[in-house]
């Protein structure tokens, strides 16, 4: 055989392959966590719908919660709001640090307006978990965090100690083998399966 | 009973595919006339068995037969009989037999339509099918068998169908799409028999085209339907997500543009051959890689499929040896492929080349960006998800260099051309788009740059398209097959419009809204009269009542929200005002606390150019198709010439015109 651009394809293929096979027995969220038994970053950041409001790491401390890294970009996000919105039904404080994939993609300059908008009809149509979402509109929160994609979550204690940490969506199972134990008085163990 | 026999059809049919992958293959190798006069009668009986163990499905599905655990699973005794029918294919078992009854069914017809071929070729094609179909039964028969009972306990009622499912749109999209997928296993067979055969000539691409513009025009239906579906049924006003379910079938759309390009090329002017045989590979292919990444439940999608392993490798395996198997064999062969045809850089050659660059770009990126979460995952960096503006970001320039390509091409010679012959006749388009443009920055406050440049850049190639029918319609009647391209081209056009103003110039509002209230959005005023319960077959419904009115325009909606009582499943059905300019478009959200809900209005200019094109492309592969060149190919009557010479010498009368004008 003289030519072996032919080649070419049957190689990409079988690369590919190779990720496919991996990917079937893999768990996709599995992941080693360097975050955890760490405290919180700090931050200062604005609240998503009102640039005048600021929190900080105070406002998540005095009790467990659930830190979502979310965006409307974003497509299991969407799977994972309606199960995040019967836990907050349940009584788990859930915050939201809303990514925006935008600002790299987008040719012009970020439109925190439609954000806002896609936000609010996101949340309508699929549930609403947050008591707030912090904007961390230059990622330096999610890059102190470590995160490399939406959605992750991160569970802290009341002294903002990071002890749970998923990368991808949290549904029923995840939410009672790897979160619900770790609360203190077990929230949202009760819910009932009504993912399909 | 039934269900039996629909197993026992399935466990023959395998049998029989089995004898169909090996006998004629081996026959047509050796000059074996009997083992080659088996591959017809074969075909037929696999059809006929397949045609049996569906309507054994649909059966129990019509008839409530609960003891057999895919239909308790997936059906209800209170669902109307026209789900019962489509919920057949409503899951994963009952939509892998529909996938083999759909191979079948197109290789019976390739078996039907061929008797003009040299029957050694047939052979090998329907060989090439037999082997593909092994695959999916034997799928079919260890993994997923939707005949199994539930005996010797069977439930009194079914499950019911996925509330999602329980609509028109869906009734038809997934057939539609199979008839997409599966058809390019022709293209794909006649490329590989090519291969086998060693008969890599034009001649293999004249006889596949008919067959690929069938299956493109199924597939661009069914994507069709499906982005329609989407629009009305998921209640946030989105055509298009990105979702990897939808990439898994824009994939082998993709590849399969290009490769109606590219067999044009191939047999018109006899270039381009290893490329073609490579992107009749692609595209089956990718229509196999789109099965196994929605069957497996490899990636994470809205359209979460049931994940198992098990499945999962098997459909792997399948793929190693079919898509493995291929692209070896093309390693292997095609080298020894000369394209001796020889042409300038500036001729119709060039830019169809740079059409199907462009096309297999956007495949490209399209792969990538639905694969890169699952290959970053496994080399360590964690899990990703690749969202909708990256996708947007790179088609919105990537359309730019292909809608200047495809506004040209039409007009070039082939072979060699020279720029200054046809510069006049641009500028015909310029004075339209011009005045568009501007129409739509004054009427529509469409002041985005892309967008601006994709309304002028699709009404450029619009007026060039029927420019060039007028022109080239006033010397000779033109064929159909011409009508057919120029179709597919304001198709394209259309969709480009659709997609820019509908992007950028669309408004919406959510609110929280009593009865009694109103919102303004757009000039449009919402007035929301009432809420009435409804009780369907199968669930309740609230129905929110609107009146739309802007000062010359006024009517009424209705929005939906129902409450399925099987599933314990909300869905919206949202109210929808339909216009060739604008959609009117209400979903219905939340009851919030009193008798106040959560509502979204929007107002959607152009937002139905999207589907427009995509019905004027599925016209257009149907005129493509019906061109009378096609009907000598396609003739069931043997008017066999003598072999030796072979169907390669028959030149069409459309050719010896070529002919003529290629050496003039």
């Amino acid at each position: 055989m003289k030519n072996y651009k032919l080649l070419i394809p049957i190689v990409a293929f079988l690369l590919v392959s190779i990720f496919l096979y991996k990917g079937l027995y893999s768990d996709p969220t599995n992941i080693e966590n360097a975050n955890l038994a760490k405290p919180f970053p700090e931050f200062q950041l604005a609240d998503l719908m009102d640039e005048n409001r600021l929190y900080s790491k105070a406002d998540l401390l005095g009790e467990y919660t659930l830190i979502n890294v979310w965006g409307t970009w974003c497509v299991t996000c969407r799977v994972e709001l309606p199960f995040m919105t019967q836990l907050r039904q349940q009584g788990v404080k859930i915050v939201g640090v809303y990514y925006d994939n935008a600002a790299e993609a987008a040719f012009g300059e970020l439109d925190v307006r439609q954000t806002r908008r896609e936000v609010t009809e996101m949340l309508a149509q699929l549930g609403n978990p947050f008591q707030f979402n912090i904007y961390d509109e230059k990622r330096d929160l999610s890059l102190d965090l470590g995160v490399t994609g939406a959605p992750e979550s991160f569970l802290i204690d009341d002294k903002g100690t990071i002890i749970a940490h998923r990368r991808g969506a949290i549904d029923h199972r995840v939410w009672q083998n790897e979160f619900a134990p770790l609360l203190p008085n077990n929230h949202g163990s009760n819910l009932s399966e009504q993912q399909k | 009973m039934l269900p039996e026999i629909g197993h026992f059809s399935l466990l023959i049919s395998l049998v029989f595919s089995v004898c169909l992958a090996i006998f004629p293959l081996i026959g047509a190798q050796k000059k074996i006339v009997e083992f080659v006069a088996l591959a017809k009668p074969l075909v037929y009986a696999n059809f006929t068995l397949l045609s049996v163990a569906f309507f054994c499905l649909s059966w129990a599905f019509y008839h409530n037969d609960f003891s057999v655990t895919y239909v308790a699973m997936n059906s209800n005794s209170d669902l109307p009989w026209y789900y019962r029918l489509s919920a057949v294919w409503g899951a994963h078992e009952g939509s892998l037999l529909l996938w083999v009854w759909i191979l079948s069914l197109w290789t019976a017809g390739v078996a039907f339509f061929s008797s003009s071929l040299d029957d050694d070729d047939v052979a090998r094609v329907l060989a090439v099918m037999g082997f593909i179909a092994i695959g999916f039964l034997a799928f079919v028969i260890f993994t997923s068998n939707p005949f199994e009972r539930t005996f010797p306990m069977f439930p009194i009622d079914g499950r019911d169908l996925n509330p999602l499912l329980q609509d028109v749109g869906l009734i038809i999209h997934p057939p539609m799409l199979y008839m997409g997928y599966v058809g390019f296993s022709v293209a794909f067979a006649f490329a590989v028999a090519a291969l086998i055969g060693g008969k890599l000539d034009a001649t293999w691409a004249r006889w596949s085209r008919p067959w690929t513009l069938s299956a493109w025009g199924f597939l661009t239906a069914g994507i069709t339907l499906g982005s329609w579906w989407a629009y009305y049924e998921l209640g946030w006003g989105g055509w298009w997500f990105w979702d990897p379910v939808e990439n898994a079938s824009f994939m082998p759309w993709l590849a399969g543009t290009a490769l109606i390009h590219s067999l044009a090329v191939t047999e018109k002017r006899g270039a381009f051959k290893s490329w073609t045989v490579l992107l009749a590979i692609s595209a089956f292919s990718l229509s196999l890689l789109g099965t196994f990444l929605v069957r497996s439940g490899i990636l994470v999608s809205v359209h979460a499929f049931a994940s198992d392993p098990t499945r999962g490798l098997f459909i792997l395996v399948y793929l190693l040896i079919v898509i493995g198997g291929a692209l070896t064999l093309y390693a292997w062969r095609a080298d020894k492929v000369v394209s001796t045809h020889r042409y300038k850089l500036f001729s119709r050659e060039v830019l169809l080349f740079v059409n199907n660059v462009l096309l297999v770009a956007a495949l490209v990126v399209v792969l990538l960006g639905t694969l890169l979460p699952l290959v970053h995952k496994e080399i360590g960096l964690g899990s990703i998800s690749i969202g909708a503006p990256f996708f947007d970001s790179v088609s919105s320039i990537w359309f730019i260099p292909f809608i200047i390509a495809l506004s040209i091409g039409p007009f070039v010679r082939w072979k060699q051309d020279r720029f200054s012959r046809i510069k006049t006749k641009l500028f015909v388009g310029a004075v339209p788009a011009a005045i568009v443009a501007i129409t739509c920055y004054l009427m529509l406050q469409i002041n985005t740059f892309f967008s601006l440049l994709g309304v002028v850049l699709a009404t450029w190639l619009a007026a060039l398209v029927v420019y060039e029918l007028i022109t080239s319609g006033k010397k000779n009647p033109l064929p159909l097959s011409h009508w057919g391209m120029s179709l597919g081209h304001l198709g394209f056009a259309a969709l480009v419009i659709g997609i820019a103003i509908t992007k950028v110039a669309s408004v919406d509002k959510s609110v929280r809204i009593s009865p009694g209230q109103s919102v303004t959005v757009n000039n449009y005023e919402f007035k929301f009269t009432a809420v009435e319960q409804f009780e369907g077959p199968n669930y309740s419904a609230y129905h929110a009542l609107f009146d739309v009115s802007n000062g010359s325009d006024s009517f009424s909606l209705k929005a939906e929200k129902r409450y399925y009582k099987m599933h314990s499943n909300v869905m919206t059905e949202a109210g929808i005002d339909p216009g060739l300019w604008r959609d009117i478009y209400i979903s219905l959200g939340e009851q919030l606390d009193g008798d106040a809900w959560a509502v979204t209005a929007n107002v959607k200019p152009f937002v139905r150019w999207i589907w427009l094109g995509g019905v004027l492309m599925v016209l257009g592969s149907i005129m493509c198709i019906l061109d009378k060149r096609y009907r000598k190919i396609l003739s069931w009557r043997a008017q066999r010439q003598p072999s030796e010479a072979g169907p390669v010498e028959s030149v069409s009368a459309n050719k010896v015109i070529e002919q003529k004008v290629k050496f003039e």
